[in-house]
């Protein structure tokens, strides 16, 4: 069975509805959402492990146009963020339009047809206009492990938690030590008999200004949603101001660093397990980590730190590459995405039947951060040099829902059929951003980061500006770097 | 490895004192973008944020005041100092001037007397004329200077920053950075000269593009002196920043998205535009 539709998206979390909902609001029901797990919430369905939260504060972690007064902390609980998306998608009528349970397979450009043709585990389906929404954060990374077969207890990434494992009095292995481990640690300490981190490198830490709001506050937030509005701008903005931080302006970097060394020293005292737990690299080389749990969970009785990555499993016993053994009951793999190849890619091939994965050899790469040339009437939210390390990512999903919808009006207008990203434009881009890109803590700070294709060296995740500079310059469509056919009929 | 910003140096004597000033930052299409401090400002004080982030995207230019000979300072002194940095650094123009407080009625003298020189002005929590709950403050802050109160920068501080963002701080945390502040009697002269600013008459001579950016909390320079600039400048816009005074701290990022927007295209709104906060 074929499903002809307009307008097909991949993918039920912050950027697929975030899509979905705009063009509903447009009046447009020419659009379908394929979601592969049986609800939405992408990354927030997920991720449940125990202590999950995200480290934007909610009031700007949502939607600019679904504002949300009920938020019951600074930086709310992860099951809070996934309710709020399914309630977005319920309100916002999007449910209807989406396919659970449904897998894309192969998404193949059909250059006679000119349609995404676009195999998946529940049928075909055919679009003119192909959008991906699959996220940053979708597939667990899990580092091959020698020997990891044989370990005789249960195994689980932080990404697919099995939450039939019974945890009490446990001897407990967190493999990580990045923003998902920072998280779960302090929650393993509490139930483990003995917890054992490995930490391949250590990560910095500042304070989490985290706090519950009252009745009163949430209360003002419903009666003034002005407030709400002067919330938002006011994590925004100082979210911002951090960017000067990973542009790697000396004065900016030695205050986050002092903030993160105080932070370090008035929680651990032991001054070896100081020295463990103090980063060899520049700080925002990779992700700056909140939380006030977890150098005490570090520093606790029953906990270890191992220093070193996990490097092999002999039956129960889990060795770090320092030598040093560590026997234990179960194995969490707090070990991140699949971010800088991402597995949509392979399964998505262009107009000469080369798929995206291939085709990035040398890392990802985006006119716009958003359109591929040789993959025709593709749009890919959230992909190439979209990441940030300061800032919400919903903001760069709503500038580029803006540049879709500036692009979808524009075909509509013009009556073009097929629009691609032109190759010149694309590289000049791509230029634009390398050379901006130099000298930022995310390239000179002497790190191994997600951020980084190693393949080229370049900054393929990140936007290496100003989230607000992503919006003027990325926020609506530019048609001039596009081929179009049939030729523009409205051109003038 | 840091990435340590490269600038530099120069000085130039103007009547007879010396006035040092930084350049940083590519030549490309924009014009080079000149910054002018405010009352018992510096650079640093008051650009560091600005200064090295737009030489990322472009030349910069700045220069920190030096006190005139002389028992009282004028308008016209700091001008001369300012319009001699321009004539060193940008011989040619045209250039885009920006000022902030005191360094806003200065940069708003200078585009008047240099025409089309300066193309493009920004004028950061200026203002036209100094009214009297200006005088009431200054009055104020005069008493605790001759008492020789250790409360006066405690209470510039205060006067400083918007409500909102002192929140975000505990008292000690404002005390220290009341602390960083040092009087001295230029900072005397300067507010001195805040008493007495009258320039009506030149902002109706201005042509240039200009960006007039009011903060919506501020206490020492309220918005309502911005607006005036907006309407006394023909080719002005307005924007307002929900800030106090201290907007070159407290929304140093939004101020750099003003100011690198407007850098880039000075014409995207037109004369006369409110241009409305952006809503992230």
């Amino acid at each position: 069975m074929t499903t002809q539709t307009p307008i097909l998206i991949i993918g039920a979390g912050f950027a697929g509805l975030g899509m979905a909902i705009r063009l509903k609001r447009q009046g447009r029901d020419d659009f379908i959402i394929i979601e592969r797990a049986e609800d939405v919430g992408g990354t927030w369905r997920d991720n449940h492990y125990p202590g999950i939260a995200c480290d934007v504060p909610s009031h700007l972690y949502s939607y600019s146009y679904l504002p949300n007064p009920d938020w019951t902390r600074v930086f709310s609980p992860g099951g809070e963020i996934q309710a709020y998306i399914r309630k977005c998608a319920e309100d916002e009528g999007i449910l209807p339009h989406i396919r659970f349970g449904t897998d894309m397979l192969e998404s193949r450009w059909d250059e006679a047809a000119k349609h995404w043709a676009v195999e998946t585990s529940q049928g075909r389906f055919e679009a003119r206009i192909l959008i991906t929404g699959t996220g940053h954060l979708a597939d667990g990374h899990m580092p091959k492990i020698e020997g990891l077969d044989s370990f005789t207890g249960a195994v689980f990434h932080s990404a697919n938690w099995d939450h039939s494992v019974d945890l009490t009095g446990k001897r407990i292995g967190v493999v990580g030590s990045g923003a998902s481990a920072i998280q779960i640690v302090p929650e393993m300490q509490k139930l483990a008999s003995d917890l054992v981190v490995f930490q391949r490198s250590a990560p910095y830490m500042i304070p989490r200004r985290d706090r519950a709001y009252t009745a009163g506050e949430m209360r003002l937030c419903q009666r003034d949603p002005a407030v709400i509005e002067e919330m938002r701008s006011e994590i925004f903005w100082s979210g911002e101001f951090n960017f000067a931080q990973r542009r790697n302006i000396p004065r900016f970097l030695q205050e986050a660093k002092t903030l993160a060394v105080g932070h370090l020293e008035a929680n651990i005292h032991d001054p070896a397990l100081r020295a463990k737990l103090t980063p060899d690299y520049e700080i925002g080389c990779k992700r700056l980590l909140i939380s006030n749990g977890y150098y005490p969970a570090i520093s606790a009785e029953n906990t270890t730190l191992e220093a070193s990555a996990l490097t092999r499993v002999e039956g129960g016993t889990a060795y770090g590459t320092s030598g040093q053994g560590h026997d234990l009951d179960v194995l969490v793999f707090a070990t991140g995405f699949e971010a800088v190849r991402p597995p949509f890619a392979a399964r998505i091939f262009g107009a000469d039947g080369v798929n995206l994965d291939a085709h990035w050899n040398k890392g990802m790469q985006a006119y716009d951060s958003i359109a591929v040339n040789g993959y025709p009437n593709l749009f890919i939210i959230n992909g190439p040099n979209t990441g940030l390390g300061h800032n919400s990512v919903v903001y760069i999903i709503e500038a580029q829902v803006d540049y879709i919808l500036g692009a979808l009006a524009y075909i509509d207008d013009t009556g073009v059929e097929v629009i691609e990203a032109r190759r010149e434009a694309e590289d000049s881009y791509m230029d634009k951003l390398h050379a901006r890109s130099q000298g930022t803590v995310w390239l000179a700070g002497g790190c191994k980061s997600w951020y980084v294709d190693e393949r080229s060296g370049r900054l393929t995740l990140i936007w290496p500006d100003f989230a607000h500079s992503f919006r003027d310059e990325n926020g609506s469509f530019h048609p001039e770097g596009y081929a179009m056919s049939p030729a523009n009929i409205a051109a003038e | 490895m840091l990435d340590q910003l490269s600038y530099t140096t120069g000085e130039i004597t103007v009547a007879g004192v010396a006035v040092r000033y930084r350049v940083a930052g590519p030549e490309n299409g924009r014009a080079p973008l000149v910054l002018v401090h405010g009352t018992a400002g510096s650079i640093d004080g008051h650009y560091g944020y600005i200064f090295p982030m737009m030489a990322y995207r472009q030349r910069v230019i700045a220069l920190d005041w030096s006190e005139p000979a002389g028992d009282s300072l004028e308008l016209a002194d700091l001008v001369a100092q300012v319009r001699a940095v321009i004539e060193t650094t940008v011989p040619e123009g045209p250039i885009t001037l920006a000022g902030y407080s005191l360094g806003a009625v200065v940069a708003a003298q200078t585009a008047a007397e240099l025409g089309a020189k300066v193309a493009n002005l920004i004028l950061i929590a200026g203002w036209l004329k100094t009214d009297t709950h200006q005088l009431m403050r200054n009055h104020v802050w005069r008493g605790l200077r001759d008492q020789n109160s250790p409360s006066i920068t405690e209470y510039m501080t205060f006067c400083a920053f918007s409500p909102a963002f002192t929140n975000l701080k505990t008292l000690d945390e404002m005390r220290a950075a009341a602390n960083m502040l040092t009087m001295s009697a230029f900072v005397d002269k300067q507010m001195a000269l805040n008493t007495r600013i009258d320039i009506a008459a030149a902002c109706e001579t201005i042509t240039a593009k200009t960006l007039v950016i009011g903060g919506t909390y501020d206490m020492m320079v309220p918005k309502h002196h911005s607006k005036q600039l907006f309407g006394a400048i023909e080719d002005a816009r307005y924007t307002e920043i929900p800030a106090g005074h201290a907007v070159v701290h407290e929304r140093a990022a939004e101020l750099f998205h003003h100011i690198d927007r407007f850098s880039a295209q000075p014409d995207a709104y037109p004369g006369g535009a409110i241009i409305p906060a952006q809503k992230p």
